[in-house]
């Protein structure tokens, strides 16, 4: 294959990967408003992962109970 | 969608990864094709030169010399016809440094003598008044590493082709005939040399570092 | 399994690491200050015979800071991060932290080797990829143990969601991984050596000339991203709003930024395509919208000034806080300045002078450096259930090095843009005007504030280093752990 070809190949790559990766990233920036504004998911009761961290605080969202087989 | 992936780390490593890996490949992989030719008429190093390159790298003179001339008129002026991607085919490693506290060696060997390196190495500031640049004067009593050049060479030859052995280009040969043709050209080195110790070890059958080196810096051209 | 009631965190990797962030910090800082000062009195460049020249060094002082200081301050962070953000603790598996032992063990002799055969002459020369064949293999068992220690310590979490601290390091563990392997791909060549008694340690690139040179520079570029970057973001975003007991001003943001940093760094540094025969509409629509993901990577620095909001007093009474929010302000400071560097008329001065180490030192000292230093003070009362020793002294060093790092950038900036400058002056008959040594000795100033600069910051560092010493042996002990801002005498 030239090289021409490859530098073609490259931009055509580079061009649709950006606008693929720019829908995705701003689809993803809506879908994170949206989320928070219908009260779906609030996002930023995450901020107390760091706020409340000692090992005896109850987890936020508790993964499997340990009694479980899943986990 | 991305909730889901927010809270599997197995799947957001792997998105992660692809990510960041994606944008260097599809980068890379053109220039890859176009630079591994060599410009007609480069001849991979001799032995000694590459003992002398070896003596470059271990000393880290890229820490403060590029081997890199851009084109520009101020630098094409200074340092001779820029570079062309090319001269570089045999090159393992590239030594084009990233930081000139000195200036330019990629064409060295145009307007540098082995009487002017051998001052130089000894004692910059005596050649080039106001030089910043450390004195070598071990490089006079250390020992080149010629078994580990031949090592590096045979390596080119063997893994990467690279066209040792050849019509026109230089012998490499068993340990034993490489080991001497180095300590033939090393001779005509040493004799353009003023500094009578090195004379004599050369006599004696041995390379110092320096001499290698100047092997070395005259063959950039 | 023993009930959450009795368990707590176990900081002894994170007490090793640490030790092992200070010692490497304190030499490869040291030796950062020798070169500096053997660039503008080149007498102290022969002191030490071969051992001591200023070109055997400075590949000691880049590795000793990125990767003995850098490096340990980040892993001590995560096993202290990691531990507390997930809800797991190291001493629930006996596995993990073996692992974790190991880990440590293995990086300090790595790096402790890499030291004696750097100032022995073995190296690769290419930088920040110095270390030799055998090193490089030693460097893959530890990231990998890294790696499951990080995997496991992650499924073995309570918490169902993972912090995007925890994030941060993830991506540096895996991208660093990719681009260490890739460029540090090379030969020994003692396989091929037939008879000749040649060096085992020696190893040639598997790639030649420019394709080294774009492997090299691809590394290069994303490793400052990978070490330099993220994983310093994880810190400040475990570290700030915890010190503050503020909430992160946008969680939100946190998210989108880091995505969005993921996306935009490996496109960076990439300006191969330019001369292609892709149309040009499209080759400029790529570079736009390149720049449109720009701007939420530049979220995180900005997100932390805002945590701050309403908060601003604790400027005033904490030095932790001040060292945190001077981090993000060099962060942005030099996220913008690099992007200047990369314009293309910018680069053709900028490129090969001092204003590239200028750039580099006003991330890395102010930034990095900073950041890593927070972050151990806000863990010493933790790890040591002791107040830290002395907050005076933590101001005083705070103003030392902040004064060090303005020096510093502030003469390489004025250095680089002279020396790129006369590089290219030409007098009226078009002949070059200037002779090589005259850019050289017009530097000389420049380089001696640097040093002066450098060893303010090496003071302050040492200043640390007694603190940290004096918080861990006779701070006062605690009854029981801070919630929030650190305690300090």
């Amino acid at each position: 294959m030239s090289q021409e070809t490859l530098f073609t190949i490259a931009g055509y790559g580079k061009f649709f990967i950006t606008l693929f990766i720019f829908i995705m990233f701003y689809g993803y920036a809506y879908s994170i408003y949206k989320r928070q504004k219908t009260g779906e998911k609030d996002f930023e009761k995450y901020s107390n992962l760091v706020l409340n961290d000692s090992l005896d605080s109850t987890p936020l969202e508790p993964r499997y109970r340990k009694q479980d087989k899943n986990d | 969608m991305f909730h889901w992936l927010e809270q599997r780390p197995f799947f957001f490593a792997v998105m992660l990864f692809l990510t960041v890996a994606f944008a260097g490949f599809i980068e890379i992989i053109p220039d890859f094709a176009k630079a591994s030719q060599p410009v007609v008429g480069k001849k991979p190093s001799t032995i000694l030169q590459l003992a002398g390159r070896q003596v470059y790298i271990k000393d880290s003179c890229n820490a403060c010399h590029s081997q890199l001339i851009r084109p520009f008129k101020a630098e094409t002026d200074r340092y001779g016809m820029y570079s062309l991607s090319g001269e570089y085919a045999y090159d393992r490693p590239f030594l084009w440094g990233s930081k000139r506290t000195g200036p330019d060696l990629h064409r060295v060997g145009n307007y540098r003598t082995t009487e002017w390196h051998e001052n130089h190495m000894m004692d910059p500031a005596a050649v080039v008044p106001g030089s910043i640049m450390p004195k070598y004067p071990h490089m006079f009593t250390n020992l080149a590493d010629i078994a580990t050049a031949y090592a590096n060479a045979s390596t080119q030859k063997a893994v990467f082709g690279t066209p040792y052995d050849q019509k026109g280009m230089p012998k490499l040969g068993t340990w034993k005939e490489a080991k001497a043709q180095a300590l033939a050209d090393a001779k005509k080195i040493a004799s353009e040399m003023k500094n009578q110790q090195v004379k004599d070890m050369v006599a004696a059958g041995k390379v110092p570092e320096i001499v290698a080196l100047i092997a070395y810096l005259n063959s950039l051209k | 399994m023993q009930s959450n009631a009795q368990l707590e965190y176990d900081y002894s990797v994170v007490k090793l690491f640490t030790f092992a962030t200070i010692l490497f910090g304190i030499i490869g800082m040291t030796i950062g200050v020798i070169i500096a000062f053997q660039l503008a009195f080149p007498e102290l460049s022969n002191l030490a015979g071969e051992y001591g020249t200023f070109s055997r060094l400075r590949p000691l002082h880049t590795n000793g800071v990125a990767f003995g200081f850098t490096l340990s301050g980040i892993f001590a962070t995560w096993y202290y991060v990691g531990q507390r953000t997930l809800k797991m603790s190291l001493k629930e598996s006996k596995f993990l932290m073996r692992v974790a032992k190991l880990h440590f063990w293995l990086y300090f002799i790595t790096i402790l080797l890499a030291v004696v055969t750097l100032i022995s002459g073995y190296t690769t020369s290419k930088e920040y990829a110095e270390l030799e064949w055998p090193l490089d293999l030693l460097v893959v068992v530890w990231w990998v143990l890294w790696g499951v220690a990080m995997f496991g310590m992650i499924g073995m979490r309570r918490e169902r969601a993972i912090y995007v601290s925890i994030w941060y390091y993830m991506s540096s563990f895996l991208a660093i991984a990719m681009l260490y392997i890739f460029n540090n791909m090379e030969v020994p060549t003692i396989f091929w050596s037939g008879d000749a008694p040649s060096s085992i340690m020696h190893s040639i690139s598997m790639y030649s000339g420019t394709n080294d040179a774009l492997v090299q520079w691809w590394y290069g570029h994303n490793a400052v991203a990978f070490v330099f970057t993220t994983p310093i973001i994880g810190i400040i975003y475990y570290f700030l709003p915890k010190e503050s007991g503020q909430p992160v001003f946008s969680y939100k943001l946190s998210v989108l930024a880091f995505w969005g940093l993921m996306f935009v760094y490996l496109w960076a540094g990439g300006h191969h395509l330019l001369y292609s025969t892709v149309p040009d509409w499209m080759q400029t629509m790529g570079s736009a919208m390149s720049v449109v993901l720009i701007l939420p990577s530049w979220g995180s620095a900005i997100n932390m000034l805002l945590t701050m909001k309403g908060e601003w007093q604790q400027l005033q009474t904490s030095p932790l806080i001040k060292f945190m929010i001077l981090a993000s302000t060099f962060y942005m400071l030099s996220t913008i300045e690099g992007p200047i560097q990369a314009i293309k008329s910018v680069n053709a001065i900028a490129h090969f002078t001092d204003w590239i180490p200028g750039h580099v030192h006003d991330g890395t000292l102010g930034w990095v450096g900073f950041m890593i230093i927070a972050g151990l003070y806000h863990m010493a009362p933790r790890m040591y259930k002791r107040e830290i020793y002395s907050k005076k002294l933590m101001d005083t060093q705070f103003w030392l090095q902040t004064t060090g790092i303005v020096l510093y950038f502030t003469s390489m900036w004025i250095a680089g843009i002279t020396q790129g400058m006369m590089w290219r002056a030409y007098d009226d008959y078009g002949s070059l005007l200037y002779s090589f040594i005259d850019t050289v000795e017009v530097l000389h100033p420049y380089y001696t504030l640097r040093g002066i600069g450098g060893l303010f910051y090496l003071t302050g560092f040492f200043m640390f280093a007694f603190n940290m010493y004096k918080t861990a042996t006779s701070g006062r002990v605690l009854d029981k752990e801070p919630a929030n801002a650190s305690p300090m005498a």
